[in-house]
């Protein structure tokens, strides 16, 4: 996917993309500071909204091969079983059962299954939304925020869920979070976005361990990155 | 007594009223539903203007209606040819124009609070407008029931439009609303106050049947 020129303009807010390019089958992340243009240009790439100027290469990707998973999740007033299949159902995929229970049970949700998905905790709504948006194996995935209500031992399942998946079924991610951790063990490459534009972009060692810029320094001053070597994806 | 009361002429009077009761309610939940869903996602210049003429429709006065119904209707009115003034038609037309307006706002009113979400959502997923549009009405199934509730319970309930446009004639247009009137006006106020129990009755069961359902889908707020 090529990305050049993007603009998109708000009342109070303008976003400018100058260049951006996503191999296939690479975890990318987006990090900045709130308000500075991350969902919007996830938005615009996913194909949610238009952009004012500017062109969007989606390299032969339609809008079924992409996805998007958000920190406040929608949950279909039905059953957890019923969200998770949503996606096979309306693209006429019969749902493979010992899937969905490997699945639910993964997550620690298939004691739910037949219960009412709006009435689960957060990060249960949150874990379904992340399955349902993976079970459909999408060529693009984005993930705006979508670990941020989950525990450490979820996010991590996660973690090692799009890892396994890298191997036997790659896709591209675009995964934003503020808890660069994540964005550490699964991004090789990281976009580092202020006041709506990309200020700084490159391999994920050089972006959170030697930053140059001097607004990606000052985002990067309280965070508390592990020693280990980032980009497991790398 | 309740036998007296309850007699082939009363029988029919009920059944009446939930015949028109029902056909309005049909028909202005198929004009307003679509309406109300369409007034949400559609954009065009006074727009606005639209939303408020029916939210004042919302509120219009039955008998305003039924006299607008009256004028068309009326032999020299512009419908006069079709002989429909002082007949069941009339009184479903008076309804669905009081109706519908109510239904496209209440159906309005929640797709505007949600639809956008659903919508995008359906994007997300890769839904078609077909199938975006089907979740749509599912989602706010609790809302359009509830809008379809409240126009059978205001259906039920007018009495100023059917009045002017039915006539209250004896065997042909006489509802359980314009019966209550006439008895009421004659002094048999036993049988007003049982007919007036027979309609809080249906009235009750259309809400209970209602809560029923919403219970059924209600979301926790509670985090575990």
């Amino acid at each position: 996917m090529k990305i050049s020129k993007l603009t998109k303009n708000f009342e109070r807010f303008s976003l400018f993309v100058d260049e951006m390019e996503l191999v296939p089958g690479k975890i990318y992340g987006i990090i900045g500071p709130n308000g500075c243009g991350k969902t919007t240009a996830m938005k615009l790439i996913a194909g949610l909204i238009k952009p004012d100027s500017g062109q969007i290469d989606r390299c032969g990707l339609t809008e079924r091969d992409i996805t998007m998973a958000f920190r406040k999740p929608y949950l279909i007033r039905d059953t957890v079983v019923r969200n998770l299949t949503y996606p096979l159902t309306i693209r006429g995929i019969q749902p493979d059962e010992r899937q969905i229970k490997e699945s639910l049970s993964l997550a620690g949700l298939w004691d739910y299954r037949d219960s009412f998905a709006p009435g689960l905790s957060s990060g249960e709504q949150q874990k379904l939304s992340l399955l349902r948006a993976m079970i459909f194996s999408p060529k693009l995935m984005l993930i705006d925020e979508a670990f941020s209500n989950l525990d450490m031992e979820s996010a991590g399942l996660f973690e090692r869920m799009i890892l396994e998946r890298q191997q036997t079924n790659p896709a591209t991610y675009l995964i934003c979070a503020h808890q660069l951790s994540h964005i550490q063990r699964l991004c090789a490459y990281i976009f580092f976005m202020h006041k709506g534009k990309i200020e700084a972009r490159g391999q994920a060692e050089d972006i959170l361990y030697a930053p140059q810029n001097p607004h990606l320094k000052n985002y990067l001053k309280y965070a508390s990155l592990r020693e280990e070597a980032p980009g497991w994806n790398s | 007594m309740m036998f007296e009361i309850l007699d082939a002429e009363v029988l029919g009077i009920i059944t009446l009223t939930l015949r028109m009761t029902l056909f309005s309610t049909a028909i202005s939940s198929l004009i307003g539903i679509p309406l109300g869903l369409w007034l949400d996602s559609a954009r065009f210049a006074g727009k606005k203007l639209v939303v408020i003429i029916n939210r004042t429709l919302m509120a219009s006065p039955p008998v305003v209606v039924g006299l607008v119904v009256y004028l068309l209707l009326m032999r020299n009115g512009p419908f006069g040819f079709m002989g429909l003034l002082f007949t069941f038609e009339a009184m479903v037309i008076a309804q669905v124009l009081l109706l519908t307006p109510i239904i496209c706002g209440i159906v309005h009113t929640a797709s505007a609070r949600s639809a956008e979400g659903i919508r995008l959502f359906a994007r997300t997923m890769g839904a078609n407008k077909t199938q975006t549009q089907l979740l749509l009405i599912k989602e706010l199934g609790n809302d359009i029931f509830f809008a379809v509730v409240t126009g059978f319970g205001r259906a039920m309930s007018e009495v100023g439009a059917i009045m002017i446009v039915g006539g209250n004639i004896r065997h042909q247009t006489r509802t359980m609303t314009t019966t209550i009137s006439l008895l009421r006006g004659m002094g048999e106020i036993h049988q007003a106050i049982f007919l007036g129990a027979v309609l809080m009755l249906i009235a009750f069961s259309v809400q209970m049947t209602a809560d029923f359902f919403r219970k059924r889908e209600r979301a926790s707020d509670e985090n575990f």
